[in-house]
Protein backbone atom coordinates (compact mmCIF):
# COMPACT_ATOMS: atom_id res chain seq x y z
CA UNK A 1 0.00 0.00 0.00
CA UNK A 2 2.67 2.19 0.89
CA UNK A 3 4.74 1.56 -2.02
CA UNK A 4 1.68 2.32 -4.04
CA UNK A 5 0.78 5.63 -2.37
CA UNK A 6 4.86 6.41 -2.90
CA UNK A 7 4.38 5.80 -7.08
CA UNK A 8 1.54 7.37 -7.31
CA UNK A 9 3.24 10.38 -5.49
CA UNK A 10 6.05 9.87 -7.39
CA UNK A 11 4.38 9.76 -10.93
CA UNK A 12 1.27 12.30 -9.88
CA UNK A 13 2.38 14.63 -12.95
CA UNK A 14 2.62 11.66 -15.33
CA UNK A 15 -0.84 10.31 -14.08
CA UNK A 16 -2.59 13.60 -14.15
CA UNK A 17 -1.20 14.50 -17.15
CA UNK A 18 -2.12 10.84 -18.75
CA UNK A 19 -5.45 11.04 -17.52
CA UNK A 20 -6.14 14.84 -19.11
CA UNK A 21 -4.76 13.77 -22.25
CA UNK A 22 -7.02 10.38 -22.32
CA UNK A 23 -9.54 13.01 -22.07
CA UNK A 24 -9.08 15.39 -24.89
CA UNK A 25 -7.90 12.20 -27.42
CA UNK A 26 -11.54 10.77 -26.08
CA UNK A 27 -13.40 14.56 -27.00
CA UNK A 28 -11.17 14.14 -30.21
CA UNK A 29 -12.46 10.80 -31.33
CA UNK A 30 -16.07 11.59 -30.01
CA UNK A 31 -16.32 15.36 -31.04
CA UNK A 32 -14.96 14.78 -34.63
CA UNK A 33 -16.22 12.70 -37.68
CA UNK A 34 -12.86 13.06 -39.37
CA UNK A 35 -10.65 11.71 -36.09
CA UNK A 36 -13.59 9.49 -35.09
CA UNK A 37 -13.30 8.04 -38.42
CA UNK A 38 -9.60 7.84 -38.38
CA UNK A 39 -9.85 6.05 -35.07
CA UNK A 40 -11.85 3.50 -36.24
CA UNK A 41 -10.09 2.96 -38.77
CA UNK A 42 -6.70 2.74 -37.31
CA UNK A 43 -7.83 -0.20 -34.66
CA UNK A 44 -9.67 -2.13 -37.26
CA UNK A 45 -5.95 -2.28 -38.65
CA UNK A 46 -4.53 -3.13 -35.68
CA UNK A 47 -6.62 -5.51 -34.38
CA UNK A 48 -7.12 -7.14 -38.03
CA UNK A 49 -4.33 -8.69 -38.17
CA UNK A 50 -4.47 -10.34 -34.48
CA UNK A 51 -7.94 -11.48 -35.78
CA UNK A 52 -7.15 -12.82 -38.63
CA UNK A 53 -4.14 -14.91 -37.15
CA UNK A 54 -6.70 -16.35 -34.45
CA UNK A 55 -9.40 -16.92 -36.43
CA UNK A 56 -6.84 -19.49 -38.48
CA UNK A 57 -5.94 -21.46 -35.46
CA UNK A 58 -9.74 -21.35 -34.81
CA UNK A 59 -10.64 -22.81 -38.13
CA UNK A 60 -8.02 -25.72 -37.59
CA UNK A 61 -9.39 -26.73 -34.15
CA UNK A 62 -13.16 -26.61 -36.09
CA UNK A 63 -11.67 -28.95 -38.84
CA UNK A 64 -13.07 -32.13 -37.57
CA UNK A 65 -16.49 -30.84 -37.08
CA UNK A 66 -15.95 -29.09 -40.72
CA UNK A 67 -15.09 -32.56 -42.07
CA UNK A 68 -17.78 -34.19 -40.49
CA UNK A 69 -20.81 -31.91 -41.72
CA UNK A 70 -19.30 -32.22 -45.62
CA UNK A 71 -19.64 -35.82 -44.87
CA UNK A 72 -23.16 -36.05 -43.56
CA UNK A 73 -23.69 -32.75 -46.72
CA UNK A 74 -22.11 -35.41 -49.33
CA UNK A 75 -24.22 -38.26 -47.89
CA UNK A 76 -27.23 -36.32 -48.29
CA UNK A 77 -26.13 -35.12 -51.83
CA UNK A 78 -25.92 -38.60 -52.76
CA UNK A 79 -28.85 -39.60 -51.75
CA UNK A 80 -30.78 -36.76 -53.72
CA UNK A 81 -28.60 -37.68 -57.00
CA UNK A 82 -29.81 -41.12 -56.04
CA UNK A 83 -33.47 -40.23 -56.21
CA UNK A 84 -33.15 -37.66 -58.86
CA UNK A 85 -31.63 -40.41 -60.99
CA UNK A 86 -33.37 -42.90 -60.35
CA UNK A 87 -37.03 -41.21 -61.28
CA UNK A 88 -36.12 -39.88 -64.35
CA UNK A 89 -35.83 -42.72 -66.32
CA UNK A 90 -39.73 -43.64 -65.21
CA UNK A 91 -42.33 -42.08 -67.43
CA UNK A 92 -44.94 -42.17 -64.23
CA UNK A 93 -44.63 -41.90 -60.66
CA UNK A 94 -46.24 -40.49 -57.39
CA UNK A 95 -44.42 -36.71 -56.18
CA UNK A 96 -45.33 -36.93 -52.88
CA UNK A 97 -44.14 -40.70 -52.83
CA UNK A 98 -40.57 -39.18 -52.46
CA UNK A 99 -38.65 -42.52 -51.54
CA UNK A 100 -40.58 -44.54 -53.87
CA UNK A 101 -37.85 -44.30 -56.50
CA UNK A 102 -35.50 -44.21 -54.67
CA UNK A 103 -33.16 -47.55 -54.37
CA UNK A 104 -29.94 -46.68 -52.59
CA UNK A 105 -29.22 -44.73 -48.93
CA UNK A 106 -26.50 -43.20 -48.14
CA UNK A 107 -24.95 -42.51 -44.17
CA UNK A 108 -21.56 -41.34 -43.52
CA UNK A 109 -20.15 -42.48 -40.41
CA UNK A 110 -16.90 -42.07 -38.96
CA UNK A 111 -14.16 -44.86 -38.46
CA UNK A 112 -13.70 -45.56 -34.99
CA UNK A 113 -11.30 -48.65 -35.17
CA UNK A 114 -9.46 -49.93 -37.77
CA UNK A 115 -6.98 -53.23 -38.25
CA UNK A 116 -4.84 -54.03 -40.60
CA UNK A 117 -1.80 -56.18 -39.54
CA UNK A 118 -4.51 -59.13 -39.36
CA UNK A 119 -5.51 -61.57 -41.48
CA UNK A 120 -8.71 -61.42 -40.71
CA UNK A 121 -9.13 -57.41 -40.70
CA UNK A 122 -12.48 -55.52 -39.60
CA UNK A 123 -13.48 -52.05 -39.11
CA UNK A 124 -15.74 -50.51 -36.66
CA UNK A 125 -17.60 -47.23 -37.65
CA UNK A 126 -19.97 -45.36 -35.16
CA UNK A 127 -23.25 -45.88 -36.58
CA UNK A 128 -25.57 -48.69 -35.48
CA UNK A 129 -28.95 -49.77 -35.56
CA UNK A 130 -30.20 -46.93 -34.11
CA UNK A 131 -28.87 -44.99 -37.14
CA UNK A 132 -30.43 -47.03 -39.69
CA UNK A 133 -27.43 -49.76 -39.89
CA UNK A 134 -28.19 -53.42 -41.42
CA UNK A 135 -26.37 -56.29 -42.28
CA UNK A 136 -24.78 -56.03 -45.71
CA UNK A 137 -25.02 -52.63 -45.88
CA UNK A 138 -21.75 -51.58 -48.21
CA UNK A 139 -19.51 -49.66 -47.04
CA UNK A 140 -17.54 -47.03 -49.60
CA UNK A 141 -14.34 -44.52 -48.82
CA UNK A 142 -14.59 -41.50 -51.03
CA UNK A 143 -15.80 -42.89 -54.37
CA UNK A 144 -14.22 -46.59 -53.68
CA UNK A 145 -15.89 -49.70 -52.05
CA UNK A 146 -14.13 -50.27 -48.80
CA UNK A 147 -16.25 -52.96 -47.07
CA UNK A 148 -19.50 -54.74 -46.34
CA UNK A 149 -21.27 -54.29 -42.71
CA UNK A 150 -21.56 -57.78 -41.06
CA UNK A 151 -22.76 -56.73 -37.74
CA UNK A 152 -24.50 -54.22 -35.36
CA UNK A 153 -24.89 -53.43 -32.29
CA UNK A 154 -27.09 -50.24 -31.09
CA UNK A 155 -24.73 -47.47 -31.83
CA UNK A 156 -21.73 -49.54 -33.78
CA UNK A 157 -21.41 -51.50 -36.51
CA UNK A 158 -18.48 -53.56 -37.69
CA UNK A 159 -17.94 -54.04 -41.18
CA UNK A 160 -15.34 -56.31 -42.89
CA UNK A 161 -13.67 -54.65 -45.08
CA UNK A 162 -12.17 -55.80 -48.52
CA UNK A 163 -8.66 -56.99 -46.91
CA UNK A 164 -10.04 -59.89 -45.45
CA UNK A 165 -10.02 -63.06 -46.67
CA UNK A 166 -13.83 -64.17 -46.14
CA UNK A 167 -14.18 -61.07 -48.77
CA UNK A 168 -15.71 -62.16 -51.46
CA UNK A 169 -17.03 -59.31 -54.21
CA UNK A 170 -18.25 -59.95 -57.90
CA UNK A 171 -16.03 -56.88 -60.22
CA UNK A 172 -15.69 -56.51 -63.37
CA UNK A 173 -13.74 -54.32 -65.90
CA UNK A 174 -15.29 -51.04 -66.98
CA UNK A 175 -13.70 -50.93 -69.92
CA UNK A 176 -16.14 -53.81 -71.60
CA UNK A 177 -18.13 -55.10 -68.27
CA UNK A 178 -16.28 -58.77 -68.21
CA UNK A 179 -16.97 -59.50 -64.72
CA UNK A 180 -14.56 -61.91 -62.37
CA UNK A 181 -14.71 -62.60 -58.25
CA UNK A 182 -12.97 -60.58 -56.20
CA UNK A 183 -10.74 -61.57 -53.12
CA UNK A 184 -8.29 -60.78 -50.93
CA UNK A 185 -4.42 -63.03 -50.11
CA UNK A 186 -3.60 -62.05 -47.19
CA UNK A 187 -0.40 -60.49 -48.08
CA UNK A 188 -1.00 -57.04 -48.91
CA UNK A 189 -3.51 -54.17 -47.85
CA UNK A 190 -3.01 -52.07 -51.02
CA UNK A 191 -3.78 -54.87 -53.49
CA UNK A 192 -6.49 -57.73 -54.05
CA UNK A 193 -6.74 -60.22 -56.69
CA UNK A 194 -9.48 -60.56 -59.88
CA UNK A 195 -10.08 -63.95 -60.88
CA UNK A 196 -11.73 -65.54 -63.40
CA UNK A 197 -11.40 -63.16 -66.40
CA UNK A 198 -11.03 -64.99 -69.36
CA UNK A 199 -7.82 -64.92 -71.35
CA UNK A 200 -9.55 -64.10 -74.22
CA UNK A 201 -10.33 -60.71 -72.70
CA UNK A 202 -8.32 -57.49 -73.62
CA UNK A 203 -7.22 -55.00 -70.48
CA UNK A 204 -4.22 -52.96 -70.12
CA UNK A 205 -2.40 -52.01 -66.58
CA UNK A 206 -4.55 -48.66 -65.63
CA UNK A 207 -8.17 -49.95 -66.27
CA UNK A 208 -10.39 -49.43 -63.76
CA UNK A 209 -12.47 -51.77 -61.98
CA UNK A 210 -16.00 -51.58 -60.93
CA UNK A 211 -18.84 -53.36 -58.63
CA UNK A 212 -21.62 -55.43 -60.72
CA UNK A 213 -24.36 -55.15 -58.74
CA UNK A 214 -25.40 -58.38 -59.20
CA UNK A 215 -24.74 -58.90 -55.41
CA UNK A 216 -27.98 -56.63 -54.15
CA UNK A 217 -25.30 -55.01 -51.52
CA UNK A 218 -23.00 -52.66 -53.77
CA UNK A 219 -24.63 -50.10 -56.59
CA UNK A 220 -23.50 -50.40 -59.64
CA UNK A 221 -20.30 -49.30 -61.08
CA UNK A 222 -18.36 -48.32 -58.22
CA UNK A 223 -14.78 -48.09 -58.25
CA UNK A 224 -12.41 -50.57 -56.32
CA UNK A 225 -9.20 -50.09 -57.70
CA UNK A 226 -7.23 -50.10 -60.64
CA UNK A 227 -5.16 -52.95 -62.77
CA UNK A 228 -1.29 -52.83 -61.33
CA UNK A 229 -0.63 -56.43 -63.28
CA UNK A 230 -1.64 -59.64 -64.40
CA UNK A 231 -0.90 -62.93 -64.94
CA UNK A 232 -2.20 -66.34 -66.84
CA UNK A 233 -3.20 -68.70 -63.98
CA UNK A 234 -4.15 -71.93 -64.98
CA UNK A 235 -6.98 -73.27 -67.20
CA UNK A 236 -8.41 -70.08 -69.03
CA UNK A 237 -8.16 -67.61 -66.48
CA UNK A 238 -6.43 -64.33 -65.58
CA UNK A 239 -5.20 -63.60 -62.11
CA UNK A 240 -5.19 -59.71 -62.03
CA UNK A 241 -3.75 -57.72 -58.83
CA UNK A 242 -6.03 -54.46 -58.46
CA UNK A 243 -4.02 -52.06 -56.69
CA UNK A 244 -7.49 -50.40 -54.19
CA UNK A 245 -8.89 -47.28 -54.40
CA UNK A 246 -9.62 -47.14 -51.20
CA UNK A 247 -6.64 -46.53 -48.55
CA UNK A 248 -7.16 -49.14 -45.58
CA UNK A 249 -4.35 -46.84 -43.88
CA UNK A 250 -5.62 -43.59 -43.41
CA UNK A 251 -9.58 -44.44 -43.56
CA UNK A 252 -11.51 -41.78 -41.04
CA UNK A 253 -14.60 -41.44 -42.92
CA UNK A 254 -17.28 -43.87 -45.00
CA UNK A 255 -20.51 -43.89 -46.45
CA UNK A 256 -22.02 -46.58 -45.91
CA UNK A 257 -25.29 -47.68 -48.87
CA UNK A 258 -28.21 -49.30 -48.30
CA UNK A 259 -30.09 -51.09 -50.65
CA UNK A 260 -34.03 -50.49 -49.84
CA UNK A 261 -34.81 -52.69 -52.66
CA UNK A 262 -32.65 -55.36 -51.60
CA UNK A 263 -35.18 -58.05 -49.42
CA UNK A 264 -37.86 -57.14 -52.87
CA UNK A 265 -34.99 -58.81 -55.24
CA UNK A 266 -33.81 -61.61 -52.67
CA UNK A 267 -36.85 -62.78 -51.99
CA UNK A 268 -38.11 -63.13 -55.44
CA UNK A 269 -34.20 -65.05 -56.19
CA UNK A 270 -35.42 -67.30 -53.18
CA UNK A 271 -38.59 -68.68 -54.80
CA UNK A 272 -36.39 -70.16 -57.73
CA UNK A 273 -33.83 -71.79 -56.18
CA UNK B 1 -2.76 35.91 -3.71
CA UNK B 2 -6.67 36.84 -4.60
CA UNK B 3 -4.55 40.27 -6.78
CA UNK B 4 -2.59 37.46 -8.55
CA UNK B 5 -5.47 35.24 -9.33
CA UNK B 6 -7.21 38.20 -10.66
CA UNK B 7 -4.50 39.28 -12.31
CA UNK B 8 -4.25 35.83 -14.31
CA UNK B 9 -7.74 36.15 -14.59
CA UNK B 10 -7.03 39.51 -16.52
CA UNK B 11 -4.10 37.91 -18.89
CA UNK B 12 -6.38 34.87 -20.07
CA UNK B 13 -9.63 36.84 -21.27
CA UNK B 14 -7.26 39.45 -23.09
CA UNK B 15 -5.43 36.58 -24.99
CA UNK B 16 -8.93 35.06 -25.85
CA UNK B 17 -10.28 37.74 -27.07
CA UNK B 18 -6.94 39.02 -28.91
CA UNK B 19 -7.11 34.87 -30.25
CA UNK B 20 -10.74 34.64 -31.23
CA UNK B 21 -10.63 38.64 -32.25
CA UNK B 22 -7.79 38.69 -34.11
CA UNK B 23 -5.84 35.85 -34.75
CA UNK B 24 -8.29 33.72 -35.97
CA UNK B 25 -9.14 35.43 -38.37
CA UNK B 26 -5.62 35.94 -39.91
CA UNK B 27 -5.56 33.44 -42.81
CA UNK B 28 -2.02 34.21 -44.36
CA UNK B 29 -2.02 31.95 -47.23
CA UNK B 30 -2.99 28.93 -45.48
CA UNK B 31 0.03 28.08 -43.66
CA UNK B 32 0.25 30.28 -41.05
CA UNK B 33 -2.06 30.34 -37.77
CA UNK B 34 -0.61 31.91 -35.13
CA UNK B 35 -2.13 30.71 -31.55
CA UNK B 36 -0.67 33.31 -29.12
CA UNK B 37 -3.25 32.27 -26.59
CA UNK B 38 -0.47 29.63 -25.62
CA UNK B 39 1.23 32.54 -24.10
CA UNK B 40 -1.13 31.77 -20.88
CA UNK B 41 0.65 28.86 -19.66
CA UNK B 42 4.08 30.29 -20.50
CA UNK B 43 3.31 33.16 -18.42
CA UNK B 44 2.20 31.26 -15.38
CA UNK B 45 4.06 31.10 -11.93
CA UNK B 46 7.70 29.12 -11.80
CA UNK B 47 6.56 27.74 -9.04
CA UNK B 48 3.35 26.56 -10.02
CA UNK B 49 2.48 22.83 -8.81
CA UNK B 50 2.57 20.56 -11.14
CA UNK B 51 -0.83 19.21 -11.06
CA UNK B 52 -2.06 23.12 -11.32
CA UNK B 53 -0.32 23.60 -14.20
CA UNK B 54 -1.76 20.82 -15.92
CA UNK B 55 -4.95 21.06 -14.98
CA UNK B 56 -5.14 24.89 -15.76
CA UNK B 57 -3.68 23.99 -19.31
CA UNK B 58 -6.45 21.40 -19.65
CA UNK B 59 -9.23 24.00 -19.27
CA UNK B 60 -7.11 26.79 -21.53
CA UNK B 61 -7.16 24.17 -24.18
CA UNK B 62 -10.97 23.32 -23.55
CA UNK B 63 -11.80 27.18 -23.82
CA UNK B 64 -10.02 27.03 -27.04
CA UNK B 65 -11.43 24.30 -28.25
CA UNK B 66 -15.04 25.72 -27.37
CA UNK B 67 -14.55 29.12 -29.38
CA UNK B 68 -13.57 27.02 -32.58
CA UNK B 69 -15.39 24.30 -32.82
CA UNK B 70 -12.74 21.56 -32.40
CA UNK B 71 -13.02 19.17 -29.56
CA UNK B 72 -10.01 17.62 -27.97
CA UNK B 73 -7.56 19.35 -30.30
CA UNK B 74 -6.37 22.10 -28.50
CA UNK B 75 -7.17 20.33 -24.91
CA UNK B 76 -4.59 18.02 -25.87
CA UNK B 77 -2.10 20.43 -27.35
CA UNK B 78 -2.11 22.26 -24.55
CA UNK B 79 -2.38 19.23 -21.63
CA UNK B 80 1.19 18.39 -23.94
CA UNK B 81 2.43 22.22 -23.40
CA UNK B 82 1.71 22.46 -19.57
CA UNK B 83 3.10 18.26 -19.20
CA UNK B 84 6.37 19.55 -20.52
CA UNK B 85 7.03 23.31 -19.00
CA UNK B 86 8.80 22.33 -15.68
CA UNK B 87 11.32 20.08 -17.49
CA UNK B 88 11.52 23.09 -20.43
CA UNK B 89 12.11 24.99 -17.41
CA UNK B 90 14.81 22.68 -15.92
CA UNK B 91 16.51 22.22 -18.90
CA UNK B 92 16.87 26.47 -19.46
CA UNK B 93 16.95 27.25 -15.79
CA UNK B 94 19.28 30.66 -15.33
CA UNK B 95 22.84 29.71 -13.56
CA UNK B 96 21.74 31.15 -9.96
CA UNK B 97 18.18 29.58 -10.33
CA UNK B 98 14.40 30.95 -10.71
CA UNK B 99 13.62 33.99 -8.07
CA UNK B 100 10.48 33.13 -5.77
CA UNK B 101 7.49 34.91 -6.63
CA UNK B 102 8.16 35.86 -10.65
CA UNK B 103 6.79 34.95 -13.67
CA UNK B 104 8.88 33.52 -16.35
CA UNK B 105 8.55 36.12 -18.44
CA UNK B 106 10.87 38.66 -20.71
CA UNK B 107 11.40 41.03 -18.10
CA UNK B 108 12.75 39.06 -15.83
CA UNK B 109 14.85 36.72 -17.21
CA UNK B 110 16.08 38.37 -21.02
CA UNK B 111 14.87 38.41 -24.31
CA UNK B 112 17.38 35.29 -25.33
CA UNK B 113 16.15 33.23 -22.51
CA UNK B 114 12.28 33.97 -23.39
CA UNK B 115 12.87 33.14 -26.92
CA UNK B 116 14.22 30.12 -26.22
CA UNK B 117 11.42 29.00 -23.36
CA UNK B 118 8.84 30.23 -25.31
CA UNK B 119 10.20 28.26 -28.64
CA UNK B 120 10.38 25.45 -27.38
CA UNK B 121 7.06 25.08 -25.65
CA UNK B 122 5.29 26.68 -28.80
CA UNK B 123 6.84 24.07 -31.34
CA UNK B 124 5.32 21.21 -28.90
CA UNK B 125 1.80 23.01 -28.83
CA UNK B 126 2.00 23.76 -32.41
CA UNK B 127 3.52 20.14 -32.90
CA UNK B 128 0.25 18.09 -31.11
CA UNK B 129 -2.34 20.54 -32.48
CA UNK B 130 -1.21 20.71 -36.23
CA UNK B 131 -0.23 16.92 -36.32
CA UNK B 132 -3.65 16.33 -34.33
CA UNK B 133 -5.66 18.34 -36.94
CA UNK B 134 -4.62 16.42 -39.95
CA UNK B 135 -4.38 13.12 -37.81
CA UNK B 136 -2.37 11.19 -40.84
CA UNK B 137 1.34 10.92 -42.03
CA UNK B 138 0.81 11.15 -45.49
CA UNK B 139 1.16 14.91 -45.37
CA UNK B 140 4.37 14.73 -43.16
CA UNK B 141 6.01 17.38 -44.75
CA UNK B 142 3.58 20.31 -45.70
CA UNK B 143 1.93 20.29 -41.84
CA UNK B 144 5.95 20.24 -40.77
CA UNK B 145 5.95 23.42 -42.71
CA UNK B 146 2.74 24.27 -41.60
CA UNK B 147 4.02 24.14 -38.11
CA UNK B 148 7.39 25.76 -38.64
CA UNK B 149 6.20 28.72 -40.23
CA UNK B 150 3.15 29.08 -37.22
CA UNK B 151 5.64 28.61 -34.67
CA UNK B 152 7.43 31.44 -35.49
CA UNK B 153 4.44 33.98 -36.22
CA UNK B 154 3.27 32.87 -32.57
CA UNK B 155 6.81 32.92 -31.23
CA UNK B 156 7.12 36.86 -32.65
CA UNK B 157 3.73 37.89 -31.41
CA UNK B 158 4.48 36.78 -28.25
CA UNK B 159 7.24 38.23 -28.12
CA UNK B 160 5.66 41.56 -29.76
CA UNK B 161 3.37 41.28 -26.59
CA UNK B 162 5.65 41.01 -23.83
CA UNK B 163 7.38 43.97 -25.35
CA UNK B 164 3.96 45.80 -24.93
CA UNK B 165 3.17 44.03 -21.49
CA UNK B 166 7.17 45.79 -21.00
CA UNK B 167 6.56 49.51 -22.18
CA UNK B 168 3.57 50.45 -19.96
Amino acid sequence: MRNLLNFLARYNNLIIFLVLQGIAVYLLSTGNNYHNSRFVKGFRSLTAGIEKRVSTINSYFQLRDISQLLARENAALRTSIERLSASSDQLFFSVTDTVHFQQYTFTSAQVVNNTLNRQKNFITINKGSLQGMKVDMAVISGDCVAGVIVGCSKNYSVAMPLINPDFRLSARLRKNGYFGSLSWDGSDVRHVTLNEIPQHVTFGVGDTVETTGYSAIFPEGIMIGTISDFEKSGGDFYKIRIALGADFRKLSYVTVIGNLRKEEQLELENQFQ
Amino acid sequence: MINRILRYGLIFILLFLLQVLLFNNIKFSGYVNPYIYIMFILLLPAEIPSWLLLILSFFTGLTMDLFSGTPGMHTSATVMAGFIRPYTLRIISPRDGYEPGTDPSMMVYGLKWFLIYSSLIVIVHHLTLFYLEVFRLTDFFSTLLRVILSSLFTVAFIILLEYIRKGK
